[in-house]
């Protein structure tokens, strides 16, 4: 089963273009979304998890129509919102196992077990029996993703997971969406690059709307393999460095400033080459349409 | 640093849009208010008259609780809801300086937003008079004074004391729910109060307890006449300014509580305790099982039978979150307990309680239960509606599983069972109260009947619209704005606009009432059709509602209607369909029944109606027509099936000195009762019709052969009386299944009946008709002496009949049962008066029990008492036997004899509350005396005294029957009035007086105050009732206090003599009666006729200072300074002059109240004398064996007295 989207589009009543154009085919697997903040990741994501309209495209997965079919899409999608609420007086078991009922899930043995199994798996089952409203945000996040997961569902939409997680718990999340990713969609928002470098097959980055890029991240950074250069140089440099070369990024390395460029070739002497990664991609991709926005 | 925080929340304010809604919603109220002119009672006010300003301003002030809490209850907490606190609070400033910002800058803003409705009313009446809505003669020039002068006094001190509680609730607590809360206990605590004044004895008291002042300033003005509205402002004195201090002060300490007791740290710690929790939740991460952890499949199953089950579940789920709600609960329990309130003192009469009968306990759930029932239906549709949003669970939760019809209806099934469990608090409520009370006749069929079929739909139909305007609208608070808003409008449309269809305003539906004779009566079948109509209404909303219902993030515009699209399937589409076809099709019928059966019209079309019916048919005013001196009736009526079919024969004679060519019959207007002339022959001819007025029911017959004078004619008229569907209002008690009462007319009257015209003189004016001052002519014409003053088509006549009624009633007509017997499955029964009564009778039929007793006059005569009663009325019926031979006592030994062998009392349904007297039979309401509660001797014994009245109109009214000539209303009821006072005084004592005549004193200042023309004296007026009842009575027992008991009731015996049953005209008139009274009185006191009778005259007495000092021989001497006054009055209560003349007035000492035989609290006198008092201040001085408690002048309240509480003081011991 594969997930296609057609020329989705979708402009807010504030005159917003959240989706400009948007196609994508997304396989079995887990699949990467990478864009900056209000790039159109998280409305493309509502948009498949039926909770808003397009105004114009499709979305069929397999011979299901997402923006039509809402009712067939929500039985098979497991959704995981970028911010989200819980009843402060439940606690997670019992919260677990109402939406475990709504899932469909009508026999009370299975229920049973599925939530507890989902709560050992997100490891809140030491606090099971306590109210959500006193959970800390990380341990909100793993009920965010317990109760995604409920249903075995076709579908997941996860918008940026790992979001307030210590390290261990993103990994031991990262984890877990690889096993179900077998033989799942998973579609995935993140700013963290390296998060769609170890996890996803596929991926896309969104800009401002539009998809700008898609495809494999190792192919990806393949296509620029060679063309990145890099050098430490003086802040005050750098308005220079802009305005003749193509920078795609700068960091702080030891109090100095390090800036990435793209070059076909090696601009001067001073620069040295460096093996392109994901984040590469993604600078190379984003800064420019940024800065034309800036302009 | 003060001044930081408080320009910064004036100025946050000044942006919010909410702070200019405010303004804009009071303003646009002054605007209508002001415009329409929907201002005081009297149209002698102006509109703009400074006591309707300030009324106006006190009244909405009370309503300003909510602008209050919405203002003054967010400045501190909007840094926790804002989650600012955490670093605010680390700014460098005081906790002082922090508060006082907050609390001044928000006081400003509301002081601010307060005056849009100042100036809503200043734009509003300088448009007022070129509006058209009020004539411009009710505006009056614009002074600024008017407007600042109760701003400072009432509305903005109520606004402070208002604003710094809840200030000081939301600083102190942190929670903002308590501001709402706050406001609805204060609002109970001036219900509370309002309650205590229906006791006049509890007015200082209500004075200082009501927070808002308005009971305080009412109570000043309250006796204050049109002039004075129209040319005072309230004075800032007295009791006035003791209330003011003791809210003001009460807000102002809170508040100094709140200032010194705020602090940051403790502000912020009740958040880290809470939080607190959260640290102590072991997060630990070593659990290596997580990993290894398999998650299970399941199977899932999306089936019909699940969906039900889950709506249910989820529906459960919703409405316990509901009733977990601190708002949900403190708003429910404050309207439970109105309603328990309600209950508790409801329903009194003249200040006497009345049983917890089940009927009342229901009633009162459309108080002001149903007002707050409203607001938390709109209230919890919006949480609900809301629910996920709140808590950010929206997005999970909308791409759950569940079809969207599944999630809509089991919100609409949790306030469906709210509304279930709203409705199961008033059963809760009145069966409290009926057990606290003793009363254990629970009648739960009634509760149930009227609870789950009448009032459960209603609620439902709330709950639909607002579920509606929830689901329209995705903001909240907007939503909540724009259901109530609706409903105001609609209650503005309804009372102040005139708009009464039921059939155009949403859930409305014509009034039932319940009655213990006649349980629902005939209402069932017009509330089933309006209840379906406005569900099939609110079930089209809900469809429309679903269409646009909001599921998951997008609320733009062409999402929506693009949802709405989607949604439009076979199903929507055919419910919507169905709903509209029912909703359409019962409309048709309802406008059927009530438009073309019954002939609804609007009040303005009413009003032309009757003005037409004055320009059109006033030409035969007083034209001469035979008049009846023999009925002979033949009636039966079907009960069961509301009808009614009547035969009577009237012989008639020419009276006058003209030739009558023609008949003239005035049906009236169209009623609810429809009438059918089965058979209409004069001297078994059936006439022929000249010409008929079809708007308003008036027919012309000419006569074969003209009627010369004192020729004789017979009539017959048989009209079938029945109902046809329902209407859009009103009961039509006339005929009902159990209680019919009706009277004569059931038939036409002869010629012009000037009592349909209008008479408020703005309505005069506006249709083109002369200001009319008197309805009657005056004493000495031609026309009113030659007339009986009730009813002009006879004088006296002869009676008999027979009257048949279905079998298990009796039915009851004048005169004296001849026979009674059962044919064809019903009861007849033929009855015959002897000798003469006047032309006023009714006929009544209902399941009855009878009560029998004799009374033996002293020369033996026997009349025979007979209680016609509803089974289990059987409370009061020793009072009603006590007043009856009581008055019999009194009238026949003082009046002379009673003219008939029987005197009955009848019971008839509570459609109306009211007693009435025809000759030898009192129908009495049903809520009128026979469930009354007189467990309490302190409480009036109506029964007993009204019992009295009724019975002295034997004597007052169908003996002496006046003529029909202005004041001669004096001489049926305020003789029948005084003749109640005397009863009363016999049976109670003289001391006892002050209690009833204080209450009569009473009403007649209210009502004065509130006259719409100008006020008439006792030998002129002619429809004002509370100079007849109110100062009639106060003046005759005052008179024959001054001039004797006995002296006065030999003058009105000879009288009685003189005038009873006179056979021809001239009839009666007060000048006859006045000269009686004159003859009676000594010329020292004539000037108090005069003052009385031919004047408007009030006094100001009043005790300035008393004492008393112990002297020698155990006495006491008592000194006792006292200022009296009296001035005279022109109708419209301008002062005219001012007395000059010593006036004859009571001096009186007091020992503490006592208790007379009946237990009731009275005066004992040790001095109580009769004292010509100057002009003025005087001094008195006596010497009194036992100490002396309280002095007064005029104790007893027998002068009218603008100030009567002052007449009466406690004294001060001096010592030397």
């Amino acid at each position: 089963m594969e997930l296609k989207i057609k020329n989705l589009n979708k402009t807010y009543s504030n005159g917003v273009q959240a989706l400009k154009d948007v196609s994508l085919n997304i396989p079995q697997g887990m699949f990467g979304l990478l864009g900056p903040n209000g790039a159109g990741k998280s409305s493309l994501m509502r948009t498949l998890a039926t909770l808003q309209q397009a105004d114009s495209g499709t979305a069929m997965l397999g011979d299901l129509d997402i923006l039509k079919d809402k009712a067939e899409v929500r039985k098979i999608l497991g959704y995981l919102p970028q911010e989200f609420g819980v009843y402060p007086k439940v606690s997670s078991y019992n919260m677990l196992n109402h939406i475990a009922s709504l899932k469909g899930i009508s026999n009370k043995g299975e229920r049973k077990d599925l939530v507890e199994s989902l709560l050992n798996k997100t490891n809140l089952w030491h606090v099971r029996n306590k109210s959500l409203g006193t959970y800390s945000g990380g341990m909100k996040q793993r009920f965010g993703i317990a109760q995604a997961l409920i249903g075995d569902p076709k579908l997941i939409i996860v918008d940026e997971p790992t979001a307030g997680l210590d390290p261990a718990e993103r990994n031991r999340f990262h984890n877990l969406l690889c096993e179900i990713g077998e033989n799942t969609i998973v579609i995935l928002s993140t700013h963290i690059v390296d998060d769609i470098s170890n996890l996803c097959n596929n991926m896309a980055i969104i800009c401002l709307g539009e998809v700008v890029v898609k495809g494999n991240p190792n192919d990806l950074t393949e296509g620029i393999k060679g063309r990145i250069w890099t050098k430490a140089i003086e802040k005050d440099e750098l308005a220079n460095y802009q305005s003749d070369l193509q920078v795609i990024s700068t960091h702080l390395k030891a109090g100095k400033t390090v800036i990435h460029v793209l070059s076909d070739n090696q601009p001067d002497a001073s620069f040295e080459a460096i093996a392109a990664d994901l984040e590469d991609v993604y600078f190379t991709e984003i800064t420019s349409r940024m800065d034309a926005t800036l302009a | 640093m003060f001044k930081e925080i408080f320009l910064f929340e004036i100025k946050y304010r000044l942006k919010r849009p909410a702070t200019w809604s405010y303004f804009g919603i009071l303003l646009i109220f002054g605007l209508i208010v002001s415009i329409g002119g929907n201002g005081p009672a009297s149209e002698k006010v102006f509109v703009n008259s400074p006591v309707a300003i300030a009324t106006m301003l006190s009244t909405i002030s009370i309503f300003g609780i909510m602008l209050s809490s919405a203002i003054m209850g967010v400045p501190v907490y909007r840094d926790i809801e804002h989650k600012t606190e955490n670093y605010y609070f680390s700014y460098p400033i005081s906790e002082k300086g922090y508060l006082l910002g907050r609390f001044f800058g928000s006081m400003s803003v509301l002081f601010m937003v307060s005056l849009g409705l100042q100036i809503g009313l200043v734009i509003g009446f300088a448009i007022g008079p070129f509006a058209g809505y009020e004539e411009p003669e009710r505006f009056t020039v614009f002074n600024l004074w008017h407007y600042i002068q109760p701003t400072l006094m009432l509305y903005w001190t109520n606004f402070f004391f208002a604003g710094c509680i809840f200030f000081a609730l939301v600083s102190l607590t942190k929670k903002v729910m308590l501001a709402y809360a706050g406001g609805a206990i204060l609002f109970i605590t001036y219900l509370i109060t309002l309650t205590l004044t229906q006791d006049i004895e509890n007015k200082d008291l209500v004075s200082l307890l009501d927070p808002f002042g308005l009971g305080t300033f009412q109570n000043i003005i309250e006796y204050w006449t049109p002039e004075e509205q129209n040319s005072l402002t309230v004075p800032f004195k007295g009791m006035l300014i003791w209330n003011r201090i003791i809210w003001v002060g009460l807000g102002l300490l809170a508040f100094l509580f709140t200032l010194f007791r705020f602090d940051f740290q403790r502000f912020l710690n009740k958040n880290y305790k809470s939080k607190k929790k959260n640290d102590n939740l072991d997060d630990s991460n070593n659990n290596v099982a997580a990993a290894l952890t398999k998650i299970p499949s399941v199977s899932k199953i999306f089936s019909k039978s699940l969906n039900v089950k889950l709506l249910f579940s989820l529906a459960v789920m919703e409405f316990k979150n509901i009733t977990r709600d601190n708002f949900f609960i403190a708003i429910l329990i404050a309207a439970v307990l109105f309603l328990f309130f309600d209950a508790w003192f409801g329903f009194p009469i003249y200040g006497t309680p009345s049983l917890p009968l089940t009927n009342y306990m229901l009633e009162v759930k459309d108080f002001t239960y149903v007002i707050l029932i409203f607001i938390l239906i709109v209230f919890m549709t919006g949480e609900v509606m809301h629910r996920e949003r709140n808590v950010h669970y929206n997005q999970i939760f909308g791409s759950l599983p569940l079809p969207n019809r599944l999630v809509y209806g089991s919100k609409f099934l949790a306030l469906v069972m709210i509304s279930f469990v709203l409705i199961n608090m008033i059963l809760v409520s009145g069966i409290i109260n009926q057990i606290i009370k003793g009363y254990f006749n629970f009648e739960l069929e009634k509760y149930f009947t009227d609870l789950y079929l009448i009032e459960f739909p209603k609620y439902i139909i709330f709950v639909l619209l607002a579920f509606f305007v929830h689901s329209i609208v995705t903001k909240k608070f907007i939503g909540h704005v724009i259901a109530i808003a609706i409903w105001v409008l609609l209650f503005g449309l309804n009372s102040l606009a005139d708009v009464n269809n039921n059939l155009y305003l949403y859930s409305y539906a014509p009034g039932y009432t319940l009655s213990d004779m006649n349980g629902f009566g005939h209402f069932a079948e017009a509330l089933f059709w309006f209840r379906t109509y406005w569900l099939a209404c609110g079930g089209v909303l809900l469809v429309i509602g679903y269409l646009f219902w909001k599921r998951g993030t997008d609320s733009g515009r062409k999402a929506r209607w693009q949802i709405a699209k989607e949604r439009l399937n076979i199903r929507t589409i055919s419910a919507l369909a169905i709903l509209f076809v029912i909703f359409i099709g019962s409309g048709i019928f309802i406008n059927y029944n009530t438009k073309t059966l019954n002939n609804y019209i609007t009040v303005k079309q009413g009003t032309i109606g009757r003005a037409n019916y004055e320009k059109q048919l006033s030409k035969y005013d007083k034209i001469a027509q035979p008049k009846v001196i023999d009925v002979k009736i033949n009636a039966d009526l079907i009960p069961e099936k509301r009808t009614a079919k009547i035969k009577v024969l009237y012989k008639m004679v020419n009276k006058s000195n003209e030739v009558i060519d023609s008949l003239h019959l005035n049906w009236g207007a169209e009623g609810l009762l429809k009438k059918e002339v089965n058979t209409f022959t004069i001297e078994g001819v059936a006439p022929k019709l000249g010409k008929r007025y079809n708007d308003f029911g008036y027919e012309i017959y000419a006569f074969e052969k003209p009627l010369q004078p004192n020729d004789t004619i017979s009539m017959t008229l048989e009209v079938t009386g029945s109902y046809k569907g329902f209407p859009n209002e009103g009961s039509g008690s006339t005929i009902v299944y159990n209680g019919t009462f009706l009277n004569n007319s059931f038939f036409p009257s002869f010629g012009y009946d000037a009592q349909g015209e209008l008479t408020s003189d703005q309505d005069r004016k506006k249709y083109d008709l002369p200001i009319k001052d008197y309805q009657l002519p005056e004493q000495t014409d031609e026309w009113g002496v030659n007339n009986l003053l009730f009813n002009d088509d006879a004088d006296y006549v002869t009676f008999e009949g027979t009257v048949s009624t279905a079998p298990n009633q009796i039915a009851i007509m004048p005169g004296y049962l001849q026979k009674e017997w059962e044919e064809n499955g019903r009861k007849y029964y033929t009855y015959k008066m002897e000798g003469e009564l006047d032309f006023f009778y009714n006929i009544s039929s209902a399941e009855y029990e009878v009560h029998k007793e004799v009374w033996t006059g002293k020369s033996g005569e026997k009349v025979n008492i007979e209680i016609f009663h509803h089974p289990t009325h059987t409370y009061n019926i020793d009072r009603f036997v006590k007043g009856v031979k009581h008055s019999m006592d009194y009238f026949s030994e003082n009046y002379g004899p009673y003219q008939y062998r029987q005197i009955r009392i009848l019971e008839f349904p509570r459609y109306s509350t009211f007693a009435q007297s025809f000759p030898n039979t009192v129908p009495f309401a049903e809520s009128f005396g026979w469930v009354g509660d007189f467990s309490d001797p302190n409480d009036l014994d109506y029964v007993y005294t009204v019992t009295a009245h009724e019975v002295a109109h034997q004597w007052w009214g169908h003996q002496v029957t006046p003529s029909a000539t202005r004041g001669s209303n004096q001489i049926s009821e305020s003789m029948a009035e005084y003749s109640s006072l005397m009863v009363m005084k016999k049976e109670y004592g003289v001391d006892a007086m002050q209690n009833f005549l204080k209450e009569e004193l009473d009403r007649y200042l209210r009502s004065r105050a509130n006259e719409s023309k100008f006020e008439k004296t006792l030998l002129d007026n002619d429809n004002q009732a509370y100079v007849w009842y109110r100062k009639g009575g106060l003046i005759l027992y005052a008179l024959q206090d001054l001039i004797g008991e006995d002296e006065l009731n030999k003058a009105f015996k000879a009288y009685m003599e003189a005038a009873r049953f006179r056979p021809k005209a001239p009839f009666t008139t007060t000048v006859e009666w006045y000269d009686y009274m004159k003859s009676a009185t000594p010329d020292s006191l004539q000037y108090y006729l005069e003052d009385s009778f031919e004047k408007i005259t009030l006094y100001s007495n009043k005790v300035t200072e008393a004492s008393y000092k112990k002297v020698a021989g155990d006495k006491y001497e008592v000194t006792i300074e006292v200022e009296s006054l009296k001035n005279y009055f022109d109708g419209n209560g301008k002062l005219l002059a001012t007395g000059d003349k010593a006036n004859l007035l009571e001096i009186a000492i007091f020992d503490n109240d006592i208790k007379n035989e009946q237990g009731m609290k009275i005066k004992s006198p040790l001095v109580l004398e009769k004292v010509w008092v100057k002009s003025g201040k005087s001094t008195f001085t006596y010497l009194t064996e036992k100490l002396p408690i309280k002095a007064g002048i005029d104790p007893y309240n027998k002068m009218i007295d603008r100030i009567p509480d002052d007449n009466l003081i406690t004294l001060e011991e001096i010592l030397d």
